[in-house]
């Protein structure tokens, strides 16, 4: 009998852990740090003004809008999943901006060239 | 009936195997996406975003292995198309910039070429300026000269022609002097005086008389204003006496004559005497008047100043 309590009391308690974390698990907030951090570096690097990263831009504010009804509805892992899309785009957004200015850059560092070679022959 | 339920079956096993056979257009996108960054400058300038491009899409493949239409799926794919396209930017970006160092390189070459160039240019040009303005100092130099020669000569024909205009000033002048003393006329030869040998010596002498000393005075005082010019004193004589008399007599009569101008200053070297004997008449031997004509002393004035020696 006492054995028997004994293992029911270590049951009882793993029961109750379990119980926790996934009480836990599922009333944790949902993490957008991560996808809002870039959406804001994105737009910190002029991402709104260069056509093809203002429509990643957009696609990560809207994923994340996405996200946040999920969870509102308790599906978290589609909410998390979601994230990570609006993570991917507000990346690409960033890269895009960046990759704009560098290319007009090269550009006019290649048209300098030429206007130089084209007065110096 | 056992043919339509074959039928059945097949077709329901095709439907099957091609609805599980087909992937998600998130996947199709995300292996489009894979192999395009791979073809491009992602390969060798962002191997590692290709890489996390490449891990995104094998999660979605397995995934879709697992379960092909879910949401999981679906997500892993959007988001291994996106990193796919993260890679082909990120490349893209690295290859624009290589091009930029690469024109900024070149650029510097191209203006360093340019500088030394111009450099080069430029101190062949100061060298040529250097050329130049040593050979237009040279030409001004002599320039300078010619332009100083010709003033020079200028100055020299200008002397030479007030020299021309006294000169002939001083002709003219003596030329009226001697012409109230006797008889003056212009020839060939130049300006000839002629005295009447009975105002200047005895018949048959060469012995000056007194009283021809002060007509004398006053012709050697015309003359000396023009004591620059040569001079030819010629006597001559009547026909009467022998030849040889007479050639003497005119040359010691001419001979006194050039003695008296010589005492009175006249330069001897530029005094000929020449006795002309009773060869160049100038009036009828016959009556006494023509011979007193043709006994005289004639003093040729020339036009042209020679140095001359005394005879």
């Amino acid at each position: 009998m006492r054995h028997i309590s004994k293992m029911g009391i270590m049951v009882f308690a793993v029961a109750i852990v379990v119980t926790a974390i996934t009480v836990g698990c599922s009333s944790a907030p949902l993490r957008t740090e991560a996808s809002t951090s870039e959406i804001r570096a994105a737009e910190e690097s002029g991402a709104a003004k260069v056509p093809q990263a203002s429509l990643h831009l957009q696609l990560a504010k809207e994923e994340l809008e996405t996200a946040k009804g999920l969870a509102a509805k308790d599906e978290k892992e589609e909410a998390t999943s979601m994230l990570l899309r609006a993570q991917a785009d507000a990346e690409l957004a960033v890269a895009l901006s960046h990759g704009d200015a560098e290319k007009n850059e090269a550009l006019a560092a290649v048209e300098r060239v030429r206007l130089l070679r084209q007065d110096n022959p | 009936m056992k043919k339509i339920h074959f039928l059945i079956l097949v077709a329901c096993i095709a439907i099957f195997a091609g609805c599980a056979a087909v992937p998600p257009n998130e996947l199709v996108n995300a292996r489009l996406a894979y192999r395009q960054a791979s073809a491009g400058p992602a390969t060798k300038f962002a191997p590692a975003e290709l890489h996390k491009a490449n891990d995104a899409l094998v999660l979605a493949e397995q995934s879709f292995q697992e379960d092909s239409d879910s949401y999981k799926t679906k997500d892993l794919a959007y988001v291994a198309q996106r990193k796919s396209q993260l890679a082909g930017a990120i490349g893209k970006m690295a290859a624009d910039k290589a091009s930029k160092d690469k024109a900024n390189a070149d650029f510097d070459k191209k203006q360093t070429e340019i500088v030394k160039q111009g450099k080069e240019d430029l101190n062949n040009a100061e060298l040529q300026t250097a050329v130049l303005l040593g050979a237009m100092a040279s030409d001004k130099a002599n320039k300078d000269k010619a332009d100083a020669e010709i003033e020079k000569q200028d100055a020299e024909i200008a002397k030479q022609k007030q020299d021309l205009i006294d000169s002939d000033k001083r002709t003219a002048d003596v030329m009226a002097e001697l012409a109230k003393l006797a008889a003056v006329k212009e020839e060939e030869r130049g300006l000839v005086v002629t005295l009447s040998g009975g105002v200047l010596f005895r018949s048959a002498e060469s012995t000056l008389m007194s009283s021809a000393q002060t007509k004398l005075d006053q012709v050697a005082n015309a003359l000396l204003s023009v004591r620059t010019r040569n001079i030819i004193i010629e006597g001559h004589t009547d026909s009467q006496g022998s030849d040889s008399y007479n050639q003497d007599l005119s040359q010691r009569r001419a001979n006194a004559v050039r003695d008296y101008l010589v005492q009175k200053g006249y330069p001897a070297d530029h005094i000929q005497t020449r006795g002309m004997s009773e060869d160049s008449p100038i009036a009828d031997n016959a009556s006494p008047e023509g011979r007193a004509n043709n006994r005289r002393v004639e003093i040729v004035i020339e036009r042209e100043v020679q140095t001359s020696s005394q005879q």
